[in-house]
């Protein structure tokens, strides 16, 4: 397959490009931003030539379909839309520094892909999935994922230019107090055989936490700080993890066709191992990542410092992101979701974890939109708001399949 | 709302819980509580098996759980009335603001007075050669090609020119709050008249009942009441509740498709279909359809979906083969034979005994040697019949024909004999239902995908332009406001006012 060695040097151009553009940041000189640009452009365009190339080889193969439906095309076709919405604002808005941000997301994506070893075969659709209305939700969910994706960028930065200090260390020394408080009543309530209570407690309090944050967000900038940071660790560190997780268990089980059964045995090679080393020694990796993300911020900030537009241009375009990327959501996430599980089963909605995810999803930027109606809910909490959606974005489309499913040992939804 | 003087407790209450609901704040709560409680009902599976909740919680879990409904969360009384109370909010804030929206729109355009003029957010002014008319001229211009409408007004040797544009724009919120309130009303239709229900038919049986999942609640409260029966009847055998069609459907085949490759089957379903037909109860035929995943067969409101399907445990269906000369281009003869049963056949003089039917055979094309493979659940999913050809009771040949066939089947004689379907054997599971609200709730999806783009690319723009004699010269005074997308609007007024200077 041609197409796969195209997507590698595609992969390769963004890896070059995210390079590029930390370094424009850093050396602030035109040229390397300029050599950055150009290489995510010919990145974008490589890119675009294998997709149209896959969907040829999928006719070539006699199975004629869109490359969207399995994760490895999704992955691709949501790194695609991100650098092609990120080339478009970083050509109107005139300014290259959200490349070092939204660059490291698709390369994330696409290594990931690697890394993880998610296979790339063409492979057939059930009956199920045959359908126009699935093809157009599948492509309008994804391209509104990138939105949220460049918004989930420019709120950060947004958040980042926000603060001024990091706070005392009172603040570090206990959020990581109450983490570790957590972590210890997740294993032992993990081994009395009460996961899903557990992460139903830990979800309770991260929602306390994002809405105290929203709601008094503004009021106390180390807040901000620890919040960019655990929304930064999150998304890196979960990618992380269940890569180093696949990985393991691909060695282990030597199979290919393994995402039933990594689902199942999801973070037993990490967090949930039966050495207590291993739990240890990825704590500590959670740990170093925070800490790396937690004490390089502020550098990031001093260094993001001239090249940024003011701050309300980013809470614009943050909301115009999502003026673009819910609407896009509303129509192809849950609409045509919706039009196509109804003509397939005759239900439109079936609350389904999946559906339900997505619900969430589009609540919380349902809540962004109205928010900017209730008083005084500005810039800050917008991008706190922003994060939280992204985050559940990610959720949705990964965490769905991956943990949910895993949670119950018995597996297996649908 | 604003009623003067002597204010009853009934209103003064009434106006208290209307300002409550009309509050966007009370919106987000909702919203924040709808979200964190959807959570918990993805975590907790839903609607499993008791034994399966067993092996995940202890018992005293599983009773606080239940007490709660929290093993079917989205259809408790609780996590209901949050919905409705997300309604009445949803409602009545609509129903608050759409009046002052409604004359915002409606407003004529009214020239701007100074000290609005002075509030305006954009504003600009210079001084340009020529009379007021010329001026008047060349604003209207510009004004136009921005696709703006105006209204002229003149006072105390002052031009007023006030113009908008996107007036309508301000709808688009109220087609979007509209949109979600139609759903919720098609999905409570579908509720109260419709139900879900599911009929496993096996291959030339016909059924006028399906067994339900969901029954109508109106049929429900009103049998309640005893105002009318339900329609709904319970089947002492299956112990289900079902509900008679008033028709009779009826399987006449069903077949699957698998994906093959290199010609070999692969066991992985491509395409599952049922031919139907519906006969009404005197048993005329009414019509048919085949149906397939995607592809549904509605009858008088009811709706057909191929949801599964499934082997009949210890059932033995019919072979159907065709028999066809070689070198003929009809289309043959259609035989159907029994498991070990025979069928003579006459345009070949021959019998044909069935010796047996194996579910999952391929070829080799080269050897002419069968693999045989254990198929998941016993599934057909490349049948092979094993057959012995016969002049009178004695026997000429042996052979296997397969459905699908990466070889040649050994045909020794004048007619070839070959597979056409395994009849009998198999269901077809169908999912039934019936929702009257669809219609409603589509009416919803459209407006939900039209509203908000033009609440967000629809704004309402407004620019005043008061023009002044000042000697054989004019003062051009031009502001505006918009009431979204300030940064656009802005760049829209420059353009306008650097067409107007020229
Ligand atoms: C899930 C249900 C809802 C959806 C999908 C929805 C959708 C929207 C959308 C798309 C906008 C435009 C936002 C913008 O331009 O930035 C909007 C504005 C608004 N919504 Fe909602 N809404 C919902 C529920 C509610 C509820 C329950 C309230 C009740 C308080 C409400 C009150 C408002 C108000 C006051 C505005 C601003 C109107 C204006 O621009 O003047 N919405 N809504």
């Amino acid at each position: 397959m041609e197409s796969s060695l195209l997507f590698n040097l595609a992969t390769l151009a963004y890896l070059a490009a995210m390079v590029l553009y930390v370094a424009f940041l850093v050396l602030k000189k035109e040229n390397v931003g300029k050599s950055a640009s150009v290489l995510a452009y010919a990145g974008l365009a490589v890119q675009t030539v294998a997709l149209i190339m896959r969907w040829a080889e999928s006719y070539q193969m006699g199975i004629g379909r869109v490359p969207l439906s399995n994760l490895y095309e999704s992955l691709v076709f949501f790194t695609w839309c991100t650098v092609l919405i990120y080339v478009v604002v970083e050509w109107k808005y005139k300014t290259r520094a959200f490349g070092a941000f939204v660059m490291p997301v698709a390369f994330m994506a696409l290594a990931f892909i690697n890394v993880a070893g998610i296979s790339n075969d063409i492979t057939p659709l059930v009956p199920a999935l045959k359908s126009n209305w699935l093809l157009y939700h599948v492509l309008l969910s994804f391209i509104s994922y990138a939105t949220f994706g460049v918004a989930f960028a420019v709120s950060i930065i947004y958040l980042l230019q926000d603060t001024e200090e990091r706070g005392s260390a009172g603040y570090l020394a206990a959020a990581l107090g109450i983490s570790t408080v957590l972590i210890v009543l997740g294993y032992v309530l993990n081994s009395a055989g009460m996961k899903v209570q557990f992460w139903m407690g830990l979800g309770i309090l991260a929602m306390v936490w994002f809405t105290y944050m929203v709601v008094k967000g503004a009021l106390s900038r180390p807040q901000v700080y620890l919040f960019i940071t655990f929304c930064t660790t999150l998304a890196s560190g979960m990618l992380i993890f269940m890569g180093i997780d696949f990985l393991i268990f691909k060695m282990l089980h030597q199979t290919s066709a393994a995402d039933d059964g990594f689902r199942k045995h999801m973070f037993e090679s990490t967090f949930i191992s039966n050495s207590i080393p291993v739990i240890a020694i990825s704590w500590a990796g959670v740990l170093a990542l925070f800490a790396v993300i937690w004490s390089s911020g502020l550098k990031i900030k001093v260094m993001l410092k001239q090249f940024l537009p003011a701050q309300e241009i980013l809470d614009d375009l943050n909301y115009r992101m999502i003026a673009i990327g819910w609407p896009l959501f509303t129509a192809g996430g849950l609409v045509m979701g919706a039009i196509w599980a109804n003509s397939a089963w005759g239900t439109y909605w079936g609350w389904d974890p999946k559906e339900t995810w997505s619900l969430i999803t589009w609540f919380v930027y349902s809540i962004y939109l109205h928010a900017r109606y209730v008083r005084g809910w500005k810039g800050t909490q917008m991008a706190v708001i922003s994060s939280i959606g992204f985050l559940s974005v990610i959720f949705t489309y990964l965490g769905v399949n991956l943990v949910l499913s895993g949670l119950h040992s018995y597996g297996g939804m649908n | 709302m604003e009623t003067k003087g002597q204010q009853g407790i009934v209103e003064v209450v009434s106006e208290k819980i209307w300002k409550f609901f009309a509050s966007v704040k009370l919106a987000v709560v909702l919203l924040i509580i709808l979200a964190a409680v959807s959570i918990v009902g993805t975590v907790i599976q839903q609607n499993q098996a008791p034994e399966d909740y067993l092996r995940e919680y202890s018992q005293s879990t599983i009773d606080l759980f239940e007490s709660i409904g929290l093993f079917d969360l989205y259809h408790t009384w609780w996590f209901v009335l949050l919905l409705l109370l997300f309604t009445a909010n949803l409602t009545i804030c609509t129903l608050d603001r759409f009046p002052s929206a409604w004359k915002a729109i409606r407003a004529p355009l009214r020239p701007m007075s100074e000290e609005g003029f002075k509030a305006l957010p954009c504003k600009k002014e210079l001084t340009i050669k020529g009379s007021t008319e010329e001026a008047e001229a060349v604003v209207i211009r510009a004004l136009s090609s921005g696709r703006y409408k105006y209204a002229l007004s003149k006072e105390q040797g002052m031009t007023h020119i006030a113009s908008q544009r996107g007036a309508y724009s301000r709808l688009g919120v109220y087609i979007t709050h509209v949109s979600i309130l139609l759903i919720f009303t098609g999905a409570i239709i579908g509720a109260f008249f419709g139900f879900k229900g599911f009929l496993n038919l096996p291959e030339g049986e016909a059924s006028s009942v399906v067994y339900l999942r969901n029954e109508p609640i109106w049929d429900k409260i009103m049998d309640g009441f005893g105002i009318s029966k339900s329609q709904v009847i319970l089947d002492p055998r299956i112990g289900v509740p079902a509900m008679p069609l008033g028709y009779y459907v009826r399987c006449d085949n069903f077949e699957v498709d698998y994906y093959t490759n290199q010609g070999r089957p692969t066991g992985m379903p491509s395409e599952y279909w049922s031919q139907l037909s519906v006969f009404d109860m005197e048993r005329q035929k009414v019509l048919d359809k085949r149906i397939r995943v995607n592809d549904p067969l509605t009858h008088h409101g009811i709706t057909f979906y191929q949801s599964s399907y499934g082997t009949i445990p210890n059932a033995s269906g019919k072979v159907v083969l065709t028999v066809k000369m070689k070198n003929s281009a009809d289309a043959g003869e259609k035989v159907v034979a029994e498991l070990d049963g025979t069928v003579y056949v006459p345009s070949i003089d021959r019998t044909i005994r069935i010796l047996g039917v194996s579910p999952y055979g391929v070829r080799d094309p080269m050897s002419g040697q069968i693999q045989y493979y254990r198929s998941q659940n016993g599934e057909f999913v490349n049948p092979v019949v094993e057959l012995e050809v016969l002049r009178g009771s004695k026997p000429v040949y042996r052979t296997q024909v397969m459905k699908v066939d990466p070889g040649e089947p050994s045909m020794p004689e004048n007619y070839t004999i070959s597979y056409s379907d395994y009849w009998g054997a198999r269901y077809t599971g169908l999912q039934v239902t019936k929702d009257p609200g669809v219609l409603v709730v589509y009416s919803g999806f459209i407006l939900l995908c039209i509203g908000p783009i033009i609440a967000f690319f629809g704004s309402h723009r407004k620019i005043w332009v008061r023009l002044q004699d000042r000697k054989g010269q004019t003062a051009v005074m031009a502001g505006g406001s918009s009431n979204r997308n300030r940064i656009g609007f802005e760049r829209e007024f420059a353009g306008i006012f650097e067409k107007i200077a020229k």
